[in-house]
């Protein structure tokens, strides 16, 4: 039985991994800021779950952690669409490249 | 307490939908269904998370964060109506991500972060909501204020749309 559980641990693992470079990929080699954003969150998603994979010890950490933690990522995401449709309506691009060369 | 003989197969089958998710969140030109797929990667998540023993976070990962930032998301994006060419360099992108997929999974399996993994004790709502009122108010009362704020925030922008 404890295999199950090592092998549980290394599926959760490996797709924390694969979700995490998955989100890396889009936000580097992307210049859209929107799917810059999307790529983030995808990255958010694979670290949350290798975070809760090595905190599953202690079970009632993990639930106040990952409470503050969601309501963190939630109000930055809605923070960050704000900021970008400012910023979509102000210089009428949504270009990290002319983000750079405009004087923000 | 130990993780039922059918786990590994159910996390396996949430794994490989969880990741092609991911994948059409990057892959996928329109960005409304790349936004689409950000809320199915993220409901996906939340099923990983409750297989690996923690319904009342899978739950509010759900309600809070796909319900309510992913959808704020969606929303907008298709009420900007965002199309067009994009540029990408997709060289750096690999390098990047190769580049991270090596280092996690080095640091993971060189020091066995597998073994972490336990499938925990059930915590039921009663005793989470407890314990987080009387030792973590303060916390809970942070997490208001932010949404509140978040609130705030989407109401002013909406309006400066409508005045404009």
């Amino acid at each position: 039985m404890i295999i199950v559980d090592q092998l549980t641990g290394v599926l959760l693992v490996l797709v924390s991994a694969i979700i995490m470079s998955i989100g890396v990929y889009g936000f580097t080699a992307s210049r859209n800021l929107f799917r810059q954003l999307l790529s983030i969150e995808v990255l958010f998603n694979g670290v949350f779950l290798l975070v809760i994979t090595l905190l599953s010890a202690s079970p009632l950490v993990t639930v106040y952690y990952s409470i503050v933690v969601i309501s963190v990522v939630s109000v930055e995401a809605i923070v960050v669409t704000a900021i970008l449709v400012a910023f979509l309506r102000a210089y009428r691009t949504h270009s990290s490249t002319d983000l750079e060369e405009s004087e923000v | 307490m130990f993780a039922p003989i059918e786990m590994p197969l159910f996390v396996g089958v949430m794994a490989v939908a969880a990741a092609i998710a991911a994948y059409y969140v990057i892959k996928l030109k329109d960005m409304i269904y790349a936004s689409i797929s950000l809320a199915l990667l993220g409901s996906l998540t939340a099923a990983l998370i409750a297989l690996a023993g923690f319904p009342i976070v899978a739950a509010y990962l759900v309600l809070v964060y796909v319900g309510a930032a992913v959808m704020f998301l969606i929303i907008t994006i298709s009420m900007l109506g965002l199309r067009g060419s994009e540029e990408r360099d997709t060289f750096r992108g690999i390098i990047a991500a190769a580049a991270v997929f090596t280092l996690v999974i080095a640091i993971a399996f060189s020091s066995k972060l597998y073994n972490f993994y336990v499938l925990p004790y059930s915590v039921s709502a009663q005793q989470a909501a407890s314990r987080l009122l009387s030792r973590y108010l303060l916390v809970l009362a942070l997490i208001f204020v932010g949404q509140a704020t978040t609130i705030v925030e989407a109401i002013s922008i909406a309006r400066r749309g409508g005045r404009s």
